[in-house]
């Protein structure tokens, strides 16, 4: 009976100095932590495909629901999560992009047989469908952080190939704080 | 005449179908001609990506603005597979997942210093997507872990 008593008084001691020793020989990587829930009660389901917005207030992925990709948008730190009804009834979604802070949502969608390039200006609420050339089908992209470029894989002639685009002439852009034009607030901040 | 009834259509076909993003001829030329390229990782006026030369897959970053790629030293070995690329905002770190032998790693490479580094799992799990945040602070993993996929936030020291 002290055995058992003196092994539960022990128990958390020797939990402490397991974790103490895994942060040892983890070294500088130790910092880290999971994205967390979903946030939809009884559907913590498989996250694909993370990205974080420059400033580390956004992170967007994909959950599997039905074994259907749909993005799913949170605030960070809190894991709030953020509707995004215009992307409903798009999926499955593929390849989420977000600029330097979150104003801009890239992604893959799928309409009807076809994929398409979608942006959604979270600040303004419009949704932006990328008209891209001909025979060109998206399977991911990448959308620079300012929102000027864009980068497309695609497969042309049975071969993958990546293609850049200009968005300056359609977007705004979207610039860490210290080179945003002065006396411009951040649409996105307001509550 | 033919000119402006072309620009007439070309914007009402804008305006029906959606904005037309304009390509960067020269550069897609240039990464069209060099061979196949997937996994893009745009930047600042970085790009990275996964490029097969001669039947070999390995990691590139190009300058977008000169159009041209640069040295990444000790990156690519050739025993190496790499499987996903992603570069911060100064193209100065770029975290790759790659496979050697049967064991699949997440490495961060500093273009600065030459040097590559293996980010260790805890808990264990198997990488198999990056993103690192365009300040380079943080790096967002899709890992399988326990039979489930889930999302890791690493910050980078």
């Amino acid at each position: 009976m002290l055995r058992f008593r003196t092994t539960l008084t022990l128990l958390p001691v020797v939990m402490a100095l397991g974790l103490v020793t895994q942060a040892c020989s983890m070294g500088p990587w130790s910092l880290r932590r999971s994205a967390g829930s979903t946030g939809l009660l009884g559907q913590d389901t498989d996250r694909q495909d993370p990205v974080v917005s420059g400033d580390g207030q956004w992170l967007a992925s994909l959950m599997v629901r039905d074994g259907t990709p749909t993005l799913l948008l949170q605030q960070q730190p809190s894991g709030r999560r953020v509707p995004l009804p215009q992307l409903g009834g798009m999926t499955p979604h593929r390849s989420p992009s977000l600029s330097w802070n979150g104003r801009y949502l890239a992604l893959v969608v799928q309409q009807g047989p076809r994929r398409q390039v979608v942006v959604e200006d979270r600040a303004t609420g419009k949704l932006h469908r990328l008209q891209l050339p001909v025979g060109l089908e998206p399977d991911r992209l990448s959308l620079a952080p300012d929102g000027r470029r864009l980068a497309v894989a695609t497969v042309v002639q049975g071969r993958p190939q990546v293609q850049l685009f200009e968005l300056s002439a359609l977007l705004e852009p979207d610039l860490p704080p210290a080179q945003a034009i002065r006396g411009q607030a951040n649409p996105l901040e307001s509550p | 005449m033919g000119l402006g009834m072309g620009v007439c259509l070309a914007s009402l076909l804008s305006a029906c179908m959606g904005p037309m993003p304009m390509p960067l001829g020269a550069l897609n030329g240039q990464l069209a001609q060099e061979g196949s390229h997937r996994e893009p990782s745009l930047s600042g006026q970085w790009l990275a990506l996964i490029a097969n030369r001669s039947g070999r897959d390995q990691v590139e970053l190009v300058n977008v603005e000169r159009q041209r790629p640069v040295p990444l030293p000790g990156l690519n070995r050739p025993d190496a597979l790499p499987l996903s690329v992603s570069v911060d905002g100064t193209g100065d770190r770029l975290a790759v997942v790659r496979q050697v032998a049967s064991r699949t790693e997440l490495v961060l490479y500093r273009r600065s210093l030459m040097h590559l580094e293996i980010i260790p799992m805890a808990p264990a799990g198997v990488p198999r997507r990056a993103s690192l945040r365009a300040d380079g602070r943080e790096i967002a993993l899709e890992v399988s872990r326990n039979g489930r996929v889930e999302v890791d936030l690493i910050q980078v020291p």
